[in-house]
């Protein structure tokens, strides 16, 4: 296509020609918009089949058109509240606590070196290759000593088990783009390696803090198994486990099923409407590949 | 410094350390989740090596993990590609594309599963119209494993999409400048240019997107539950119901483990290959 531009007639005036490429220009990328537009909404079809099967009438309620009546239906008659609460609580501790311990981990595979920092790096590695069957037995007999079976706060601890590995690597990626000199900067003025961590690099780290959070954030958010495993009574439930409960129970209405299916989808895509220019997987194999 | 990564450490050998050693005590001991039986040695492992159900969801496992890592990077690296330069609505599309990854997969999982196993939705009635007739894609072990893995590359492309698009920001605009002058074609710029530059990036995806899709327990589970048939059932999701529908731990853990064991070794191999391209 650019070969067509170097070589169009001679007789057009210079001074015409960057309008008329311009022009072009704008051409083709309204013609990009309609393709990639088409396959965006190809891509969508099952999260539109949600929204439409949730603000569909239902069936003998005499109602016509896209209506919010099965909202309100879910509100009164499933404990969605209560799951909506403890997937959040648990979520926000998971992400909270994964941040704060793999912020000064991730640091260290960042700026160390030597045998140590190697052995940690590869410690995190096989910690991630394992799958969250093998810890959770483990893990259930251990919490059902301390009080932590069927309770929220124990689920919240497994979450920070398995998302600590990729937060460990997504803070050190982000790590290494901030210039050494800065810290180095502090402590000749005799700052802390804590000091100096903390109020020159953390403070420059936002966009990988944050980065780091949304990624825990989900993975705590989605999580099915542990959930599963775990959690017991219905109202320590979080929205994976109430809602697939809730969709067993009526797998034939679907209106109020998926309307529980929006209440569950809507937090994570909030998250990214308002957070997402600052979300980056891109780093993540850099402090991986290294070790 | 050192002081820095002690909570993670701490926590790490707590919550990651403790289990699976515990873990491997089990797998050497017959008996049932509360109670661990008595020493069996490695009996567990040759049982799982001669259960011909043990090789059927290896087989499967095997199928998912390059359909999700092929798959996905192939549609993720397409549209990082089609979405590189700025068009109208960029930024909105581009964030529309994640939408897969976002939305929880036990919300998708229903959709899907309305999609094509509800007698009057969508794709049944395509296939009716296209005159296949009754079309039961969760009934037909073969179509089973096929939907899984369309679905495990509908939830995973916009990973591959976002490690993608990160990669090509770092190539340099001019040398295709530098290639159309000298005469190349789009298709061998993408082979000769933009591949070759991105590919460490590209090594590293395939290899998280791996360990993903191996440890993948949800989709499969939430979409199929493992069936028809086992047809379904990948090596995490016998491992599951060893452990908490036969209770049979022992057994669950030696899957898991050997499992862990072929997907460190994949890895590694992988890695090398990374370090020999970083080097070229």
């Amino acid at each position: 296509m650019t070969t067509h531009v170097t070589v169009s007639p001679p007789t057009v005036p210079t001074s015409v020609r960057p309008r008329l490429l311009e022009a072009r220009r704008r051409r083709e990328g309204w013609g990009r918009t309609l393709l990639v537009g088409f396959i965006t909404l190809v891509a969508l079809v099952p999260i539109l089949v949600v929204v439409w099967l949730a603000l569909r009438p239902r069936l003998y309620s005499g109602e016509s058109g896209p209506t919010l009546s099965t909202f309100v239906y879910i509100f009164q008659n499933t404990n969605i509240l209560w799951w909506l609460r403890n997937s959040l609580l648990v979520a926000l501790t998971a992400t909270v606590m994964s941040v704060v311990v793999a912020a000064p981990a991730g640091y260290v595979l960042s700026r160390g070196r030597g045998k140590g920092v190697a052995g940690f790096s590869l410690l995190i590695f096989v910690i991630q290759s394992f799958p969250i069957v093998v810890f959770v037995i483990p893990l259930f007999i251990m919490f059902a000593k301390l009080g932590l079976v069927d309770s929220i706060w124990g689920v919240a601890i497994v979450y920070v088990a398995s998302s600590v590995s990729v937060a460990c690597w997504m803070m050190s990626s982000y790590f290494d783009t901030i210039p050494m000199a800065l810290e180095e900067a502090a402590w000749i003025d005799g700052a802390s390696v804590f000091g100096g961590f903390v109020r020159i690099v953390l403070r420059n780290s936002l966009p990988g803090v944050l980065s780091t959070a949304i990624f825990s954030f989900l993975l705590a958010w989605n999580d099915y198994l542990v959930a599963l495993v775990f959690l017991r009574s219905d109202l320590q439930f979080t929205l994976p486990v109430g809602l697939q409960t809730f969709f067993q129970q009526n797998a034939t209405d679907w209106g109020p099923v998926m309307a529980c299916a929006v209440v569950m989808a809507l937090p994570p895509v909030l998250v990214f409407a308002v957070l997402g220019r600052y979300f980056s997987v891109g780093g993540i194999g850099g402090s991986l590949a290294g070790s | 410094m050192a002081g820095l990564a002690l909570p993670s450490l701490v926590l790490m050998l707590v919550i990651n350390g403790y289990p699976v050693v515990f873990a491997a005590v089990q797998s050497v001991h017959g008996g049932g989740l509360i109670r661990m039986g008595p020493l069996v040695g490695a009996e567990n492992y040759a049982a799982a090596l001669t259960d011909p159900a043990f090789w059927a969801a290896a087989r499967f496992t095997l199928v998912f993990t390059l359909c999700g890592v092929f798959g996905s990077w192939v549609v993720g690296y397409a549209l990082a590609l089609l979405t590189r330069r700025a068009f109208p609505g960029q930024a909105l599309f581009r964030v529309l594309l994640l939408l897969p990854w976002i939305v929880p997969v036990v919300v998708s999982s229903m959709s899907w599963n309305w999609l094509v196993a509800t007698r009057d939705s969508l794709l049944p009635e395509l296939a009716r119209a296209l005159g296949f007739g009754n079309v039961l894609f969760l009934a037909n072990p073969t179509l089973a494993v096929i939907t899984v893995c369309v679905f495990k590359v509908w939830i995973s492309y916009p990973f591959m999409m976002m490690m993608s698009a990160a990669a090509l920001e770092a190539v340099d605009e001019q040398v295709y400048e530098a290639a159309t002058v000298d005469g190349a074609s789009r298709w061998q710029q993408l082979r000769h240019i933009t591949l070759p530059v991105t590919a460490r990036s590209t090594y590293i995806s395939w290899i998280l997107m791996a360990m993903f899709s191996v440890n993948d327990f949800a989709t499969i589970y939430l979409l199929t539950g493992g069936g028809p048939v086992n047809a379904t059932t990948s090596l995490v999701v016998l491992a599951y119901r060893a452990v908490f529908q036969d209770f049979l731990p022992g057994y669950g853990v030696a899957v898991s483990f050997i499992m862990t064991a072929v997907l460190v070794v994949v890895s590694v191999v992988l890695f090398r290959q990374i370090r020999r391209s970083a080097m070229a």
